[in-house]
């Protein structure tokens, strides 16, 4: 239960946090970070596989509704969540922990969880800018949009999940 | 149907990642609807709501700039309304400029320009009279074009948008129209294209809307000229044009409501008709 209460409120956090404050960075038009994609990349490890589809999804489709995009943040959102096990597999390689926890930056290491955000950052923007693009007939800007995007976005997540990491530490000990 | 059963357990997850990404297809296609221009998604109360309150929060943090650009507005409408004063035999302006076109002030409550089509959400919909195709401006210049409309809020399709263009003319030769788009890369350009050769629009030369339209009234700036970009099979030209009004800071707006509409749109539908 607590960790689901802990989750509702990341989600409703993040979702302001991007459409009112994020969303209004503009350096030439080209950097677009989204971080509100914390949601997915922290659920727990071991979180059934429909429940994380489901989360993906839902985080999209609000953002969606927030930009005038139906479709493309959640199309983008269910893509990453459903590479999300793949990808934790190849980044951790033989590496063991705790899977019924959530990734957490103090115990995974850093450079665990920048692998973990380029990958996931990466699967997410190449699928958003693609069907924006494609949508649009702009494939190369989408692609300057891609190149940009992804490096800025795994900052900010970096910097946010350090930020906020001795926070989480405490609240798993309880 | 039980290995039916057993098969959708065994491979729920791909089931269900394809079921969602059909219906993210789906939704896609169905707003990217230009032609009907259906936005049923951010001109909702719910989304507006929360943009509003956003705004207002942030608003507390540039009362300062609000305050002096609204001071600026109110001295160049006195001295508008000084000017209309004064010249009494203006009339032919006065007529074009005051019975048509009435203005509806609006705030901006979310905006973008950085993504291929922008549109701004503003605080009046359609209980205060907007309605859609109607123009905005800022006092700046043209803003962008009416999209949709709810009780209310509205989203307006900005001029940094793939679709849209308006009817403009130079403002020192008043027979050369041209049309302004934008090209998707910076919101603070756009361009004109159909310049004839033999015409040499100069850096500074000012770009106003044409009276070819009965969304904006004629003579309202619309951005000045950067350069001259000559066409490669030397047709042609177009032209680089600096917009007048910065999209990146846009607070307040106005919406300009012809009050004869109607009768201009059941006119329209006759020619159509006819034809």
């Amino acid at each position: 239960m607590n960790r689901v209460t802990t989750n509702i409120i990341r989600f409703i956090v993040l979702v302001v946090v991007q459409v009112l404050l994020i969303n209004h960075i503009r350096l030439g038009g080209y950097v677009h970070p989204y971080v509100y994609l914390i949601f997915v990349m922290l659920l727990p490890i071991n979180i059934p596989g429909w429940q994380l589809l489901l989360s993906g999804f839902g985080i999209g489709l609000v953002l969606d509704l927030f930009m005038g995009t139906l479709g493309m943040h959640a199309g983008a959102t269910t893509l990453m969540a459903f590479c999300r096990p793949a990808i934790i597999r190849i980044v951790s390689g033989s590496m063991k922990f705790d899977q019924t926890k959530e990734p957490h930056i103090n115990q995974l290491g850093f450079a665990w969880f920048l692998r973990y955000t380029l990958c996931m950052v990466f699967v997410h923007n190449f699928t958003y800018f693609m069907l924006e693009g494609f949508s649009f007939h702009l494939v190369v800007q989408a692609l300057l949009r891609i190149l940009i995007s992804v490096p800025v976005s795994t900052f900010l997540i970096l910097v946010i999940l350090y930020l906020f990491s001795r926070e989480k530490k405490g609240k798993n000990k309880n | 149907m039980y290995n039916l059963i057993r098969f959708i357990q065994k491979h729920h997850f791909v089931i269900l990642f394809l079921v969602l990404e059909v219906l993210c297809v789906v939704l896609l296609t169905l707003t990217q609807d230009f032609h009907r221009q259906r936005r049923i998604n951010t001109t909702n109360d719910i989304v507006g709501g929360v943009y509003e309150t956003g705004t207002r929060i942030g608003d507390y943090f540039r009362l300062g700039k609000i305050n002096r650009e609204l001071a600026e507005e109110n001295a160049m409408l006195r001295r508008q309304l000084a000017v209309t004063i004064d010249t009494t035999t203006g009339y032919q302006e006065v007529i074009s400029a005051d019975t048509v076109y009435n203005f509806i002030p609006a705030r901006v409550v979310n905006n973008t320009v950085n993504r291929p089509n922008n549109y701004i959400l503003i605080d009046k919909g359609s209980n205060d009279g907007i309605r859609k195709d109607m123009g905005v401006i800022s006092t700046d210049g043209i803003v962008g074009i009416v999209a949709d409309v709810s009780p209310h809020y509205a989203s307006v399709m900005s001029l940094l948008h793939t679709y849209s263009t308006i009817s403009v003319r130079f403002k020192n030769d008043e027979e050369q129209i041209a049309t302004l788009r934008w090209d998707n890369t910076n919101h603070r350009y756009g361009y004109i294209d159909g310049i004839p050769t033999h015409l040499k629009p100069q850096p500074g030369d000012t770009i106003v809307t044409s009276s070819f339209s009965y969304i904006f009234p004629e003579n309202l700036m619309a951005g000045t000229v950067v350069e001259l970009v000559k066409s490669p099979s030397g047709t042609l030209n177009k032209a680089k044009i600096k917009y007048s009004t910065n999209f990146g800071a846009l607070k307040n707006v106005y919406v300009i409501q012809h009050t004869n509409m109607a009768e201009i749109d059941s006119l329209n539908q006759l020619q159509l008709g006819n034809e």
